[in-house]
């Protein structure tokens, strides 16, 4: 069951990688809209910047003991 | 032609009813009865400003209806239809009535024309919703409730504050575009931000919602920041600050979400993620951005409740609401449906193409790319992939499937699917969440400017896939680290509950001691000054009796004492004590008719003595 998961998962994002090769937007407005592929980049990129950037966050500064209001 | 009436006062006329039907079966049929009732009021109500009140010379407007009014009029009602049978099996009268005042307040503000309807049905509805929390019945439900009806308190007297200032500077009442500058659009900002849960004023939105009831969350997600997404859609298009508070908000959501083991609380701090676009749709203030707006805010509340009755399901049949109690326990065996249409909900939020998110959010998205504001586009494309990790991915992994933590044990937990009538309300939802998306056309055709977006081309579909299916990726990698961790995450709650904390210890301890010594101090004088009142004659000598033992008192202290000298300070003890017994007497201390003559004449003379010398 993972096993399959995982492969039409990597079937899946190579497929959009490789449309996204020749699909390109008709009127970009920024420059990184004309790297191919960037979205893929941004996602896979951005995703490790929030867990990682708001775990330290959480771990250093925000997360407290659940009875932190009650005493 | 069908006399059409008021949405607003149908829901309230329906609250009123409901609690006179005895009948259950019959208390159901009305219950669904009156959302149909007002959606076909909506349908015959023609374009236009009518339902005119004359009040102490203003002009109270009920109805200024025009297309953007009349979108979020459309969705407030279809999501009062499915709440409502979501809510179907609750017995508890009083939560229909709250639910529905809540309804019909909301839809007051949607229609209200002068901002003195809107300020009253604003009022009603913050008072209404508290009940969805505090039917919860427990402590936590009545202390976030206790400080939700603060937070909507302040915000409130600012508004008020806003428009009494407003009306007197403009000496108009109207509801409409406000220029922002001076005190009376500022405080009439903080009233609208405050109830679209923008930062720093969001708190009580991630602190309530979890608290309410299971039904009740599911209404409260819908119409508080919504409707005030619409206020300032027709108060603040195109103020800049707007744009800039949506995107940081639209973020600020998504850091929370990863820190929250509370199921429902990680769904309310993307509710304040998805109302960021919203508000930075408002601020961008163009006729896509505003549309954009409109469009998210309906489709938002279609999945948002969606995804809200999901994880309420979830809560009311395991009565667990926390990640780490929930994942590694298979739950995807027991609530298979309750898990699929969930999803739904969720990849609509996440703007998988065919769901209704796709068509509305990258409106918005879109608009900030036609202005070239690239931090504000960058931002945004940010949340979408926060928004994707937690509500597609890390909710449903942790809640329906999860792995324990190494050492944990597992009990086996007792679920099955929810009552029907919650499946059919998430059924109702994920239909309309998919057909929206699958033909935008609908939902196009209502926005208030005409529409000039398509959202299926081919680049913004593979785009939005590459984003989403990477996303995945490394949540992949990430899918041990992203368990629930069994913490709180301080919020700007912290700024009033702690020192809220430390001023009642303040109250309680250092004033109170202050208060009863003083009291103390006070009620001894009273006491000894009305001891001495009794016979106020013998004051000269028992003041000098007083001070003379006390004087003896001290020198024998310091000195010692004599053994023969121990007799005589006993002796003048008790006679001092004897004469402070003596009460006054008038035949003891009658004095002679003279004496108060010669006493008249003396205070005479004193007086000419003055008077004398003072003329002088």
């Amino acid at each position: 069951m993972a096993k399959t998961l995982k492969y039409i998962f990597l079937i899946c994002a190579g497929l959009s990688i490789l449309l996204g090769l020749f699909f390109r937007p008709e009127h970009p407005h920024f420059w990184w809209e004309k790297i191919p592929a960037f979205d893929a980049i941004f996602g896979f990129l951005g995703c490790i910047l929030i867990v990682v950037g708001s775990k330290a966050l959480g771990h250093h500064w925000l997360q407290k003991d659940e009875d932190y209001y009650s005493d | 032609m069908i006399d059409t009436q008021p949405p607003a006062f149908i829901f309230i006329a329906g609250a009123i009813l409901l609690p006179l039907l005895r009948e259950r079966r019959l208390r159901r049929v009305f219950q669904l009865l009156i959302p149909v009732i007002a959606f076909i009021d909506l349908l015959y109500m023609p374009e236009g400003t009518y339902w005119i009140y004359n009040f102490l010379g203003y002009e109270l407007i009920l109805g200024r209806v025009d297309k953007l009014s009349m979108c979020f009029g459309y969705v407030f009602v279809i999501m009062a239809f499915l709440g409502m049978v979501y809510a179907l099996h609750i017995r508890d009268t009083g939560q229909h009535v709250a639910a529905f005042l809540y309804m019909g307040s909301t839809l007051g503000v949607t229609f209200a024309g002068d901002i003195f309807t809107l300020f009253v049905f604003w009022e009603i509805m913050a008072i209404s919703s508290v009940f969805l929390i505090w039917y919860q019945r427990d402590i936590a439900a009545l202390d976030a409730g206790f400080r939700y009806i603060m937070v909507h308190i302040f915000g409130g007297c600012s508004l008020l504050a806003g428009i009494i200032i407003y009306v007197s500077n403009t000496g108009s009442t109207h509801f409409g575009f406000i220029e922002y500058g001076g005190l009376a659009s500022q405080f009439i900002l903080v009233g609208f931000i405050i109830n679209a849960a923008v930062p720093p004023f969001h708190a009580w939105l991630s602190d309530a919602y979890p608290e309410a009831t299971v039904t009740g969350s599911v209404f409260l997600t819908a119409f508080t920041t919504k409707s005030a997404v619409y206020v300032l859609l027709r108060t603040f298009p195109g103020l800049e600050l707007l744009v800039w508070l949506g995107a940081i908000m639209a973020i600020y959501g998504v850091v929370y979400a990863v820190l929250e083991n509370d199921i429902r609380r990680l769904l309310a701090y993307h509710i304040i993620s998805q109302v960021g676009y919203m508000v930075c749709g408002v601020g961008l203030g163009t006729e896509m951005a505003m549309n954009g707006t409109t469009a998210h805010a309906f489709c938002h509340i279609l999945y948002k409740a969606l995804l809200f009755m999901g994880v309420a399901a979830v809560i009311q049949v395991t009565g667990r609401r926390k990640l780490t109690e929930l994942q590694g326990r298979n739950l995807y065996k027991k609530m298979p449906v309750t898990l699929s249409l969930y999803m739904i909900g969720a990849f609509s939020i996440s703007a998988v193409p065919l769901f209704n998110g796709f068509v509305s959010k990258t409106m918005v998205v879109a608009a900030a790319g036609e202005l070239h504001r690239p931090i504000i586009h960058l931002l945004l494309h940010l949340a979408s992939i926060g928004t994707f990790l937690h509500t597609g991915l890390k909710l449903p992994y942790g809640t329906w499937f999860g792995r324990v933590p190494e050492g944990e044990k597992v009990e086996e937990i007792e679920a099955s699917e929810p009552p029907l009538n919650m499946l059919i309300a998430m059924g109702m939802a994920a239909f309309l969440c998919i057909f929206t998306g699958i033909y935008p056309k609908i939902l196009y055709n209502i926005l208030p400017y005409s529409v000039h977006y398509h959202p299926y081309t081919t680049f913004n579909v593979v785009a939005m896939m590459q984003l989403l299916l990477l996303t995945a990726g490394a949540f992949w990698l990430y899918i041990d680290k992203l368990g629930g961790e069994a913490t709180i995450s301080v919020d700007t709650d912290w700024f009033y509950r702690k020192p809220g904390m430390l001023f009642l210890w303040f109250v309680g301890h250092p004033l109170q001691n202050l208060r009863s010594g003083l009291q103390h101090l006070l009620s001894r004088t009273v006491a000894s000054v009305a001891s001495l009142s009794k016979n106020p004659i013998l004051l000269p000598e028992i003041a000098t009796r007083y001070i003379h033992l006390r004087i003896i008192n001290r020198l024998y202290h310091i000195f010692g004492l004599a053994e023969d000298k121990v007799e005589e300070l006993k002796e003048l003890e008790s006679r001092y004590a004897a004469i402070r017994k003596i009460t006054y007497d008038k035949d003891v201390y009658r004095r002679p008719i003279g004496f108060g003559v010669l006493l008249a004449i003396v205070l005479l003379f004193l007086y000419g003595l003055i008077y004398f010398f003072t003329l002088r």
